[in-house]
């Protein structure tokens, strides 16, 4: 592809093209690139791993609290998107005490205690269809372990995981028909962190009076300095974790599913050796990189690679564009479930490192693990939808025939 | 080289113990240990590794 050609923001052909055609075009001729396309306000494109890592590790310079995406970037507000209040959108030094109320809840050891509950809940997701012999694997299963992971650990009972799921699912898919149930991309975002928003004060209530351990009472009652987070912080930080626990592992397990689909060989090499599921995980992040890319606002004039970066501009890094570097991973094009050295960027890095990386690579592993005990020569069965976003590298949905195995053996 | 840890960064990733589990440990009380605060020169690589890859830039080597 040629850069005349290159505009990240052509959201249908993030559905119907193949976006690292435009990537790989940019690494080639201009790794930091002023993209002023499609009517929408210009923003520096980053391509590459290291300048990537570059803007990551540069917090203070690379802002995080005027928007963290593209979409709605410019009617993006305090109140409308929590700058300094949602983590993912505040900066030094506030957002590391905010992190600091739960993220022992997310360290490696700390997850690891939630396996075999994980595990149970996953064997009841796939017995619920594997006696049909076919399924949507997304709405079926890929998407159905996390929500109820991180429905769990908020608390959110059981009878509500659907509508967390739905609402999930618009507050992502803003741009994508599906959601939209004819609102406007704007309404249908609104509409959802709107009920959202209704939903957890409730929550919020209880939990205040009756402490769970829980997240959300994890929320209520931690201190930053002192205080107590307010109203409006607790729900801005519950709105980030339904939406970071539900909309983005899903992909990762459905895009690398569909990854070992395509890949016979490799499937077949993993399940003769299973010690190559840790490298299979990490493989299938940097494959999907399931968030594409995250935006930051440049603080002051600064200079990015022999380019002048001035206060106010937007930079994108484009996550997904970083981990097919050819300068960092060999052959980065091929899916390779033993790829050793795999620093990839699919979780971000530094000061905004993806809070719940562990959690997400616990249910990938039991996942994967599962569907390959129960699910056995997993096929296409119809044609794999794509999420119209350039946000999230989501997949709606991805029909699939397989040979069932009804009884979940105990492994372990 | 000294070894500096910024404790309000570390979340215990225990990348820094991947690469480097000379000079780095992640303890059953899921905290981070530094084995050796002034790691000798021959390690140098590695401890340089653990500081690009800890996932929160919590590691800074500080030159005597």
């Amino acid at each position: 592809m040629k850069l005349t050609e290159v505009d990240l923001t052509n959201l249908d052909f993030f559905v119907h093209g193949d976006p690292h055609e435009m990537w790989t075009a940019l690494r080639r001729e201009a790794p930091v690139y002023w993209h002023n396309k499609g009517g929408q306000r210009g923003f520096w494109a980053v391509t590459t791993y290291n300048t990537a890592m570059e803007v990551y590790h540069d917090p203070r310079q690379y802002s995080s609290e005027r928007g963290i995406a593209l979409q709605f970037n410019d009617v993006a507000t305090t109140d409308n998107a929590g700058f300094g209040m949602m983590m993912i959108a505040t900066d030094p030094p506030r957002h590391q005490k905010i992190r600091k109320v739960i993220s022992d809840r997310f360290t490696p050891r700390a997850v690891m205690p939630y396996e075999p509950h994980v595990r149970r809940i996953a064997r009841e997701i796939i017995d619920s269809v594997v006696d049909r012999g076919e399924c949507d694997f997304v709405v079926d299963v890929a998407a159905k372990l996390p929500t109820a992971v991180i429905c769990e650990m908020m608390g959110i009972p059981r009878e509500h995981w659907d509508t967390m799921f739905m609402l999930g699912n618009m507050s992502i898919g803003t741009e994508d028909p599906e959601y939209q149930q004819s609102r406007t991309a704007m309404e249908t975002g609104s509409y959802a962190q709107a009920q959202f928003f209704s939903y957890f004060s409730k929550l919020i209530d209880e939990r205040r009076k009756r402490p769970g351990d829980d997240l959300i009472s994890a929320l209520a009652h931690g201190l930053v300095d002192g205080v107590n987070l307010n109203d409006l912080e607790i729900l801005f930080n519950a709105f980030l974790l339904i939406i970071g626990g539900q909309e983005t592992t899903r992909n990762a397990t459905s895009g690398g599913m569909l990854a070992l689909i395509q890949n016979p060989g490799e499937c077949a090499r993993l399940k003769q050796n299973p010690g190559l599921l840790a490298s299979t995980i990490e493989e299938f992040l940097r494959w999907t990189s399931p968030v594409t890319h995250i935006l930051r606002t440049a603080r002051q004039d600064a200079v990015l690679r022999g380019h002048k970066i001035r206060a106010g501009d937007k930079v994108v890094v484009w996550n997904a564009s970083a981990n097919r570097d050819e300068e960092i991973f060999k052959d980065p094009f091929k899916f390779d479930a033993g790829r050793t050295p795999n620093d990839h960027l699919a979780f971000g890095h530094g000061e905004h490192f993806c809070i719940g990386a562990h959690l997400a690579r616990l249910e990938l592993r039991v996942v994967i693990e599962e569907v390959m005990r129960r699910m056995g020569d997993l096929e296409l069965a119809g044609p794999v939808e794509k999420l119209r976003s350039n946000f999230v590298a989501g997949i709606k949905h991805m029909p699939v025939r397989f040979k069932p195995t009804r009884t979940a053996r105990v492994a372990a | 080289m000294k070894v500096v840890v910024n404790w309000d960064l570390c979340e215990s990733n225990a990348r820094c113990m991947e690469v480097a589990p000379e000079v780095f440990e992640v303890r059953a009380d899921d905290r981070l240990h530094v084995l050796q605060e002034r790691p000798p020169e021959a390690l140098r690589a590695k401890v340089l590794n653990a500081v690009r890859l800890c996932p929160k830039q919590a590691l800074t080597i500080v030159e005597d």
